[in-house]
This record gives C-alpha cells, sequence and structure tokens, in this order.
C-alpha cells in the first residue's frame, strides 16, 4: 500500500467552509480528481498483469478487473479518512470516474500478460 | 476449438514487444514535438481579429466567474455587475445579430488560425497512419496474440485479418488488432508517465478543436443567457455572527 498512499499523499481539503452553502476550491478539486485518475490507472495497469499471470480467461477477468476497482475505491475512502464530501463534491466521482478509462489499460495489459507466460 | 495454440517464442520477441515499444516511443515523441511546436508560437499582436478574439474570451471567462460566485457579493453588487454585462444596448455581452455573421465568416477565413488546427491534426494522424502502414506491411499474415476473452464471430472480420484459416479460434487476432490495442490502452500509461494530460487523448483535441470556431458569437450569447437567469440568493447573511462563534471558541 506505499504506492498507493504515496500517490494519494497530495490530496487536499477542497471544501473548507461551514456554512450552508458548500464552497469548493476548483484548484484543489481538479487536483484530487486528478490524483483519482492516476490512482486508477495505476491499479488497472497492475490489475492486469496480475489477471494474465494467474490466467484469468473471459468472464473472470472482467469480474477481478471491477474487483480492483473496487479495492481501489475502498482505499481512496480510506485515504480521505471517510469525510468524502469535504473533497470531492459528490460521491459519484470518487468511486465511479475513472472506471472505463481503465478498462483498456487493464486489457492490454491482460492481453500482454496472459500471452506472455501462458502461449510462450 | 478449445485446444490451446502454442505459439512461436520468436512473435512475443520480435513482435508484441517491439511494437509496443515503438508505440510508447512515438507518443513520447510526440508529446515533446507537441511542447515544441507551442512553444515557437509567440502571440501575434499585429492581428486585429485575434485581439478581438482574445477580449472576447476574456469577457468569457469575466461573466463565468460572475455566474460562479453571484451569491457572495451583496444583491446590489451583482445586479449591477449583470447591468453591466447584458445591458442591450452597450453591455459587454451584447453582440448584434448582423455583427454575429461577421465575426463567425472572418474567423475562419483567417489563415493563422487554419494553419493552427490543421497542425494539430496533422501532427496526431501522420504518426497513427505511419504506424499502421508499417504494422500492415511487415506484421502480417500471423498470429501475433491471444486475447483471453472471447468473442463473437462477427468480429473475426476484424481482428484476424491476415489470418486466412477460418477455423481458427477469434480469440487468436493478428498484429494488427494488437496495434489497435495498444492505441487505446497506451493512453492510461502515458498520462501516468508524461505527467499532465498530454495530446494523446483524441477525444479531448476534437472537443478543443469544434469549440474554436464558434467562440465569438454562440458563447457570448450563451454567457448573456446563463448570466440572466441566475437567481441571487445572498448566501452570506449570518456572516458576523458566524465569526462571532468562531472567535467565541478560538479565545475561550
Amino acid at each position: 500500500m506505499a504506492g498507493h498512499s504515496d500517490s494519494s499523499s497530495s490530496e487536499k481539503k477542497s471544501n473548507e467552509a461551514m456554512n450552508d452553502v458548500p464552497v469548493f476550491s476548483a484548484e484543489n478539486m481538479q487536483n484530487n480528481m486528478k490524483v483519482i485518475y492516476y490512482s486508477r490507472t495505476f491499479m488497472s495497469i497492475i490489475g492486469g498483469v496480475i489477471a494474465g499471470i494467474l490466467g484469468f480467461t473471459g468472464f473472470m477477468g472482467f469480474v477481478f478487473y471491477f474487483l480492483v476497482m473496487t479495492i481501489t475505491s475502498i482505499g481512496l475512502i480510506a485515504r480521505a479518512k471517510f469525510s468524502v464530501h469535504s473533497y470531492v463534491d459528490s460521491w459519484n466521482r470518487i468511486i465511479l470516474d475513472g472506471f472505463m478509462g481503465g478498462l483498456m489499460s487493464f486489457v492490454l495489459f491482460w492481453t500482454f500478460a496472459y500471452d506472455i507466460v501462458h502461449i510462450f | 476449438m478449445a485446444e490451446d495454440l502454442v505459439l512461436d517464442t520468436a512473435i512475443r520477441d520480435w513482435v508484441l514487444i517491439p511494437l509496443s515499444v515503438v508505440m510508447v516511443l512515438i507518443g513520447i515523441l510526440r508529446y515533446f514535438v507537441s511542447k515544441l511546436m507551442r512553444s515557437f508560437q509567440t502571440p501575434d499582436p499585429k492581428i486585429v481579429k485575434e485581439g478581438h478574439f482574445l477580449f472576447c474570451r476574456q469577457v468569457i471567462v469575466r461573466a463565468r466567474n460572475l455566474r460562479a460566485a453571484a451569491n457572495f457579493i451583496t444583491p446590489k453588487s451583482f445586479r449591477s455587475r449583470r447591468v453591466y454585462f447584458s445591458n442591450e444596448e452597450n453591455g459587454l455581452l451584447f453582440v448584434p445579430k448582423g455583427q454575429a455573421q461577421n465575426l463567425q465568416a472572418q474567423m475562419f477565413s483567417d489563415p493563422n488560425m487554419a494553419m493552427d488546427m490543421m497542425k494539430k491534426n496533422l501532427s496526431m494522424i501522420i504518426p497513427q497512419t505511419l504506424t499502421f502502414a508499417w504494422v500492415n506491411f511487415f506484421f502480417s499474415g500471423f498470429v501475433a496474440a491471444k486475447i483471453p476473452f472471447p468473442l463473437t464471430q462477427r468480429f473475426r472480420s476484424m481482428l484476424q485479418n491476415g489470418i486466412d484459416l477460418s477455423t481458427v479460434d477469434v480469440s487468436y487476432v493478428s498484429s494488427r488488432s494488437w496495434y489497435f490495442l495498444n492505441l487505446f490502452g497506451l493512453r492510461g500509461l502515458f498520462s501516468l508517465i508524461l505527467g499532465e494530460e498530454n495530446a494523446t487523448d483524441d477525444t479531448q483535441r476534437m472537443m478543443q478543436m469544434s469549440g474554436f470556431g464558434f467562440d465569438p458569437s454562440k458563447s457570448l450569447s450563451a454567457e448573456k443567457d446563463g448570466l440572466d437567469i441566475v437567481q441571487h440568493e445572498w448566501a452570506l447573511p449570518k456572516f458576523e455572527h458566524r465569526a462571532e462563534a468562531v472567535l467565541k471558541k478560538l479565545v475561550s
């Protein structure tokens, strides 16, 4: 998890105000979204390599991808110390953001590792 | 067909890995080239239309900021700012219809801007085309990889282009499909190793391209409408009370 916490060590609070209207610092929000995106991409690449080495095929591989994404989401939420609203503006962002983008990288590295290991 | 074909190790060494390496290197090269080209473009102060264009851009940014932060200024000052922008006669956002058409026509016929768009488009398309032609020339006619998930028969013609046996499982693909897989999958890798968002993201650049030409008239009127719609809600009425509470907490 050291690599994981490294990449999200620069999450900043984007909602500091305590009044009724939530205030968002746009720059910090953008930085947080970038961190989330990088974390997801990195995890999907690693997940792809693992899935290839373990020899998952077909449906199992996609199930594994969703598993990896869920683990990433849980990690990010834990990193935000469970007060998600002070870092991003809605739950959907931290959970669903880079899902589809990571899929292509996952498939690429999954194919690569699978081929190298199993059809050598 | 459930048997596994065993493919030659040489394919791994001489097809898959070099293709991926070449695509990564080309992506990095393209990133640096686009950075260099951008630093060569100095802003041209002598083009009056460009000046007008930049002025419109700044007005739009100001109007957008006003809309976003509308609730933090008093109602009266917000209203006065809004009138300044959307006043019928001399408001900044109001563009009479005749002038709007003119601006757009001028924008498109401006040679500088057309050249810019062409350059950016070409710098995307040419490496892709060249690499695709190279892949087709050298790496066709054999099975290159096996994709780990099954696909239907309809994908066969797309993925197995050089392979002429029709009984081979659709999972065994030619190198052309390895090229496409790399094309889409390396985008994530590029964003990790090259820092910020770079030129390999096609969809974003397409959107930027289409937003370029329409900038003056349509976005001005869109901003004006948005500004007119805003309902001002004074969000800081109890400001002094809140300050008092916070100070009390600090002191006690």
